[in-house]
């Protein structure tokens, strides 16, 4: 008996170190990315994302910072393996590019990576995506190519060895509009890098290189495991639903069809985006990466929430079908600046596909916008030229089986984002922020209420140039189960004191503002969920108490009746309710709110 | 307050700190160096007569004292529990929402069932006041002071306890708060009103908004608190001044805590560390991580070049639904949740220890409460590193076999035998708080392995060997008294004050009589407030810092600006010191690039007498024979060792032993592994030299 074959199982409990070890490595890649910085997209809006990766480009671990990136580092690992072969990667070697067909997003994430050798031998990557301010192209218009969004860098080495390539930087800093800030944020990646490179060294001396890599294996597999679990509790079916987008911001009005079909059998599940848009002539596409990204966002959502790290295994019973040429399959050369604003409705669709089947683990839609506009112009304080996005303005989120949506939040493509304080950007850039406030009424109807939307104006204390390119105007974040669809992003000019007559869409381009005039932008609600007329009238006074939904529409949406003082009218309600449908009530509204 | 009694003939100062379980008690006696302990439960709902136990335990009387020293979890625990008061919040036009908007940020990713922050005043009773400042404190908006006076006496029928205010820019020009202040404080006196740049006075409206509202919110519950505290201790015959502790760890005089109880959130945890540098000071030892575990979080503060370090701002409350608070605090990080920490098994076989966690009810499942799941506290028992009978003194006898069970149902799981698990759970424990104690101190580019680690709470000298040897230091220290450190640290607080002024400059274009003029404002603020106070402090001590970055960075960091800078009026100096702090923290800078000021930080100290080191009776390098209590089996490594369990009060200064044994106290058990050198120091601290092989 003592002659059988020891196989070197690793233990459970050795996995579960090192599955904190590997967490602990990303979280510190995270941080020194972080602190280190020159931006605040990086630093407030966490627009970036760092991990580690097997030999293969498989995912190890992602330390969260963009969610809707799940995807892109991954792909962009491997397209480097295969650009240059494992054997012409080599110790200290660090590969960059900003490809967006490799990336699947726009031009301004850089995605620096370097190989982890341990003992000579390859043993895993460290890489780090970043949003650069700025990378050239075109300022303030929609592009209707690549070429004008900026410079394009292939893959290439940054450093071989010891030796950075020096004059791919000088051409880097020529063509760019903010070079300090963009060699800031590069160095900044670098330490990103060599500190998961260090670490992961660190671990593999800690534990043995067998029992880091084969740990990596087992929590893939562990990940694997709940993921068919969960989908295996998800009833066999086919599932379909749309949406749509506003339009590409070239051809106004013209509305972009979003068709999604979900089949599930037994715990593995298909997403089939083949009736996704075909690619579009503004800048709303992204690449395949992100077409299979907002496959895995959707499911991860569904299937694993809260498991950590983020890693390939989680994706493993999923199947996606995703033909080139889509909105979100792009082929070059079609923009792609705006690539995260498209694939937040493609996820919010397939959350609708599968609300019959799972009402209680989806929610109803959300505004899906970063609601994130740009203005640049001349500081008076130094003369100097300012770049900054204001934002993102935080909108509602849908509404689920059991709870309310939340109000004023940011949306999927971004996760631990923060928006910029009124007094920083008043001490920094010529605005006043003259508002910053929900919207009544902007949230969906439901026996659950979906979460109220925002909105923020902003005066020019000096001119500016304005651009906003928002989506999600006239498809309106939806209801589920009979629940209300919410107010949709919407945006303002005002000139000489007077708002200007409603505008076609939410999207407009490098407009100037003089001195005194100001812009609005406003984020969509949440959806509701279920039948309006089944929310509790109590919860329905106290949310005309607080301002959240009008006494006006509390009477219309909710059948409920609230007294000029806020109190509930058991009777009339009760009255109203059951006369729900004969009438409009519209014009019984009027009279109650008149008198 | 009365004029100062005559006290002088006292010489006792005692201490109090009323934790989550335990209230605590520490007093010395400057006249015979003599330091006495009290522990009694806290009595929640009367924690006045927790005090008193303490008194009695501790056989001191308050008529002796001529100083009160007080933390308490009050203001917390108002603040976790939403106990506080009915609060408006005035705010400025346009800005109603802000306190419920937030930054929008929404941690928790890839779950659509999130929840984001609850603000402690609702939407119907926030109102706006027209006014505006623009950023350089210019009005843009005149203060409407007759609208403001109308809605302020619409406020009389809400039953209204409380008011904050919370005006935009105001930390750069408070007229508008100050006035509104006033108008409340007419219109409905006897109500609580704070505004917020008393509290902060730095830029960012949401987290200034949060934290005045914070102390509006618990504000009149902790003074009615305090005074009920006040008339006892005058009733008891006490005479002397009463302090409050703040979340710095410095003192501050019992009616400026009335006015700012926010302040007192954390005054605890932050006077465990004010212990921690006192002993650190006594052995001259500059740096060192303060590691305070107890039975439901486990926390961490860094000594760094002799001084604890301090945040501007921390969240109250888990990440995902914090409530800000932007007022200087003792920088204290949570590293783990403790021993309740529930293990285990997932689809995969994955196991996992935390974050559920059994808290106190019903506990882990060797507490007999019904708990059957095992925790890191039953993996401790099982290994046998705590003692069934001796758990908390023999007050609570634990349940070994209940322990077992919960034991055997995960390992049969995982298909391991119960003690394999139990190790393995409390390794994984340990390995995931050595993680987040070496993060406290990389984020700041410290050598977490160059450190000493001083540790105490009831369940720290039970883990710190290992977390130790995890994270590579080389020695830990167990104070005397672990179990009542808090207390303890408050006999070593200054009084104190700080002073924080937003301050957007480029260094190039700023004079040093620019920055002398706001460092001066803000120190002689501080000086009066030390010269109006009773107790005369030995010295008054000031120290200056900045928050800077390179311009362009939107992060900044904050360097501590010695005095000569100020004597030389050295630019390059000044330039030199911020490249050098940037370097340290982020491993690079950018000698060559400008830089700029963000705030003025000025910390003014009242230096108090320090009590003498306390020290115990020496004995040779062999403890006498009846320090041993028992001989009993605990598993190290991979198997159980004969180790010998020694009573913590039959120690001796000068004391050598060997790894593996375990010493008894009171609250606690001290863990020292095979391979480490335990000694008894003069001071009866026990100083553990950590092995280097790893158990």
């Amino acid at each position: 008996m003592s002659t059988e074959p020891q196989t070197p199982a690793i233990d459970p409990i050795t996995v579960e170190i090192i599955r904190n070890g590997l967490l602990a490595v990303t979280e510190e890649m995270k941080t020194n990315l972080m602190r280190t910085a020159y931006n605040l997209i990086i630093y407030e809006a966490l627009d970036f994302t760092v991990g580690l990766f097997t030999t293969k480009g498989q995912t190890i671990s992602i330390g969260l910072g963009l969610p809707m990136f799940i995807r892109g580092m991954a792909e962009t690992v491997k397209a480097k393996i295969a650009h240059y072969g494992l054997e012409n990667i080599h110790p200290g070697d660090i590969l960059v590019t900003n490809d967006a067909y490799t990336t699947g997003s726009h031009l301004n994430h850089f995605t620096f990576t370097q190989p982890i050798y341990f003992e000579g031998e390859l043993v895993a990557f460290a890489c780090c995506m970043a949003h650069w301010l700025d990378v050239g192209g075109t300022l303030g218009q929609v592009t209707t190519d690549i070429f004008s969004e900026g410079i394009q860098i292939p893959i290439v080495k940054y450093r071989r060895g010891d030796v950075v390539n020096q004059e791919l930087v000088d051409i880097i800093a020529m063509n760019v509009r903010l070079p300090e800030r963009a060699m800031g944020d590069l160095r900044a990646q670098i330490t990103a890098i060599t500190t998961g490179e260090r670490r992961f060294v660190e671990l593999v001396k800690r534990y043995g290189k067998d029992a880091v890599l084969g740990a990596v294996d087992i929590l893939m597999d562990q990940s694997e495991a709940i993921a068919r679990a969960n989908t295996r509790a998800i009833p066999d079916g086919v599932y379909e639903a749309e949406s749509f987008m506003d339009d590409d911001g070239v051809e106004v009005g013209q509305r972009v069809p979003i068709r999604v079909k979900v089949e599930k059998r037994g715990d593995e599940m298909t997403i089939d985006l083949s009736d996704v848009s075909r690619q579009v002539r503004g800048f709303y596409n992204s690449g395949f990466t992100t077409g299979i990204a907002c496959a895995q966002v959707a499911f991860k959502c569904l299937t694993t929430p809260t498991e950590y790290p983020v890693n390939d295994g989680s994706f493993r019973n999923l199947k996606v079908i995703m033909p080139m040429g889509r909105v979100i399959s792009a082929e070059r050369p079609f923009p792609m600046r705006v690539w995260m604003t498209y694939p937040m409705t493609v996820i919010d669709t397939i959350f609708k596909a599968l609300a019959s089947a799972i009402p209680d683990r989806v929610a109803a839609g959300h505004h899906a916008d970063l609601v994130f506009p740009n203005i640049h112009g001349v500081s008076p304080a130094d003369g100097r030229l300012f770049i900054v996005g204001i934002g993102p303005l935080g909108g509602g989120w849908g509404a689920k089986a059991n709870e309310d949506g939340v109000s004023a939040t940011v949306c999927i493509n971004d996760g631990d984002t923060h928006n910029s304080p009124s007094e920083q950007l008043e001490a920094k850039y010529p605005v006043l922020v003259e508002r910053y406030s929900l919207r009544e009424d902007s949230a969906g109807a439901g026996r659950t209420r979906g979460g109220l939307g925002a909105e923020m104006v902003v005066q020019a204390l000096s001119p500016f140039s304005l651009t906003t390119r928002i989506d999600r105007m006239h498809c309106k974040p939806w209801g589920l189960d009979g629940g209300g669809d919410a107010m949709g992003n919407g945006i303002g000019i005002r000139r000489n004191g007077q708002w200007e007559a409603e505008l076609p869409n939410a999207k407009i381009f490098g407009v100037r503002l003089g001195r005194g005039d100001a812009y609005m932008m406003q984020s969509g609600g949440g959806g509701g969920f279920g039948d309006a007329l089944a929310r509790d009238p109590e919860k329905v006074a106290d949310d005309v108490r607080e301002g959240y939904v009008s006494r006006a529409a509390a009477y219309r949406h909710y059948g409920v009746v609230v007294t000029p003082d806020g109190a509930l009218d058991v009777e009339a309600t009760a009255a109203r309710r059951a006369a729900f449908g004969q009438d409009s009530g519209e014009d019984a509204a009027f009279e109650v709110i008149a008198g | 307050m009365a004029a100062a009694p005559d006290v002088t003939s006292n010489t006792l100062r005692i201490a109090v700190d009323i934790g989550g379980t335990f209230t605590d008690l520490a007093a010395f006696d400057e006249a015979t160096g003599e330091l006495r302990f009290g522990k009694a439960l806290s009595t929640h709902g009367a924690l006045v007569n927790g005090i008193q136990h303490t008194l009695l335990d501790a056989d001191v009387k308050v008529d002796d004292a001529y100083l009160f020293l007080h933390g308490s979890t009050i203001a917390i625990n108002t603040l976790l529990e939403r106990s506080g008061a009915k609060t408006a919040l005035l705010i400025t036009e346009g800005f109603r929402d802000i306190y419920e908007i937030g930054r929008v940020n929404r941690p928790d990713a890839y779950n659509l069932f999130f929840s984001k922050h609850e603000p402690l005043v609702r939407r119907s009773l926030r109102f706006e006041v027209p006014e505006r400042l623009r950023a350089d404190g210019a009005t843009h908006r005149k203060l409407d002071e007759d609208a403001v006076r109308t809605l302020v006496k619409s406020l009389a029928d809400r039953e209204i306890e409380s008011v904050a205010v919370l005006l935009l820019h105001s930390y750069r020009n408070p007229q508008h708060e100050i006035r509104v202040k006033q108008i409340v404080q007419e219109e409905l006196p006897g109500v609580f009103v704070s505004a917020s740049h008393e509290l902060s006075q730095e830029y960012r409206e949401f987290e200034r908004v949060s934290t005045v509202a914070a102390n509006a919110y618990v504000g009149p519950r902790v003074a009615a608190y305090l005074g009920e505290l006040e008339d006892h201790l005058q009733a008891s015959g006490f005479k002397g001044t009463f302090y409050a502790v703040q979340s710095t760890g410095g003192l501050f005089p019992v009616e400026h805590a009335r006015r700012e109880c926010v302040r007192m959130l954390e005054s605890g945890p932050a006077a465990g560390v004010i212990g921690a540098q006192a002993i650190c000071t006594q052995l001259g030892l500059p740096d060192a991580i303060a590691f305070d575990m107890g039975g439901t979080t486990a926390k961490a503060g860094v000594i760094s070049e002799g001084r604890p370090l301090t945040t501007g701002s921390a969240l109250i409350g888990g990440y995902e639904r914090a409530l800000p608070i932007q007022i200087p605090m003792m920088d204290i990080f949570e590293v783990g949740t403790g021993g309740g920490s529930l293990a285990r098994v997932g689809e995969g076989n994955a196991l996992r220890v935390g974050p559920q966690s059994a808290g106190s009810m019903p506990g882990p499942a060797c507490y007999g409460r019904g708990g059957t799941e095992p925790t890191v506290t039953d993996a401790n028992l099982l290994l046998g590193r705590l003692d069934p009978e001796h758990f908390l003194g023999g007050a609570m006898a634990l349940d070994v076999e209940a322990a077992r069970k919960a034991m055997s149902d995960v390992a049969d799981r995982l298909g391991l035998d119960p003690i394999k698990t139990a190790e393995g759970i409390l390794r994984i424990a340990i390995t995931a708080m050595s993680y987040a104690v070496k993060a406290v101190t990389t984020e700041r580019g410290l050598d977490a392995g160059a450190f000493t680690m001083v540790v105490y709470g009831g369940a720290g000298p039970l883990h710190a060997s290992a977390i130790a040897r995890e994270i590579g230091i080389k020695r830990v220290l167990i104070p005397f008294a672990p179990g009542h450190f808090s207390a303890f640290g408050m006999l070593f607080s200054d009084l104190r004050y700080d002073f924080v002024r937003s301050c957007f400059r480029k260094l190039a274009e700023v004079t040093f009589e620019e920055l002398e003029d706001i460092y001066r404002g803000m120190e002689d603020e501080g000086r009066a407030a030390i010269a109006g106070s009773v107790v005369r402090p030995e010295s008054v001590r000031v120290e200056r810092a900045a928050d800077m970055r390179y311009v362009g960075q939107e992060h900044a960091v904050t360097v501590d600006l010695p005095e000569d800078l100020f004597l030389n009026a050295d630019h390059a100096a000044f330039k030199r010191r911020f490249d050098e702090v940037h370097a340290v923290r982020y491993g690079t800078s950018s000698p060559s690039e400008a830089c700029e000021i963000v705030s003025l930080r000025t910390t003014v100290l009242g230096v108090m007498a320090k009590p003498a080191p306390r020290t115990v009776p020496e004995g040779g390098e062999e403890p006498t024979a009846d320090a041993v209590r028992i001989v009993k089996p605990v598993f190290f490594g991979d198997r159980f060792h004969d180790t010998p369990v020694y009573s913590r009060t039959h120690l001796k200064a000068g004391n050598r032993l060997s790894g593996p044994l375990l010493v008894e106290e009171h609250a606690s058990t001290t863990v020292v592994a095979p391979g480490d050198e335990l000694v008894v120091d003069r001071f009866g601290n026990l100083v553990i030299a950590i092995g280097s092989a790893r158990s």
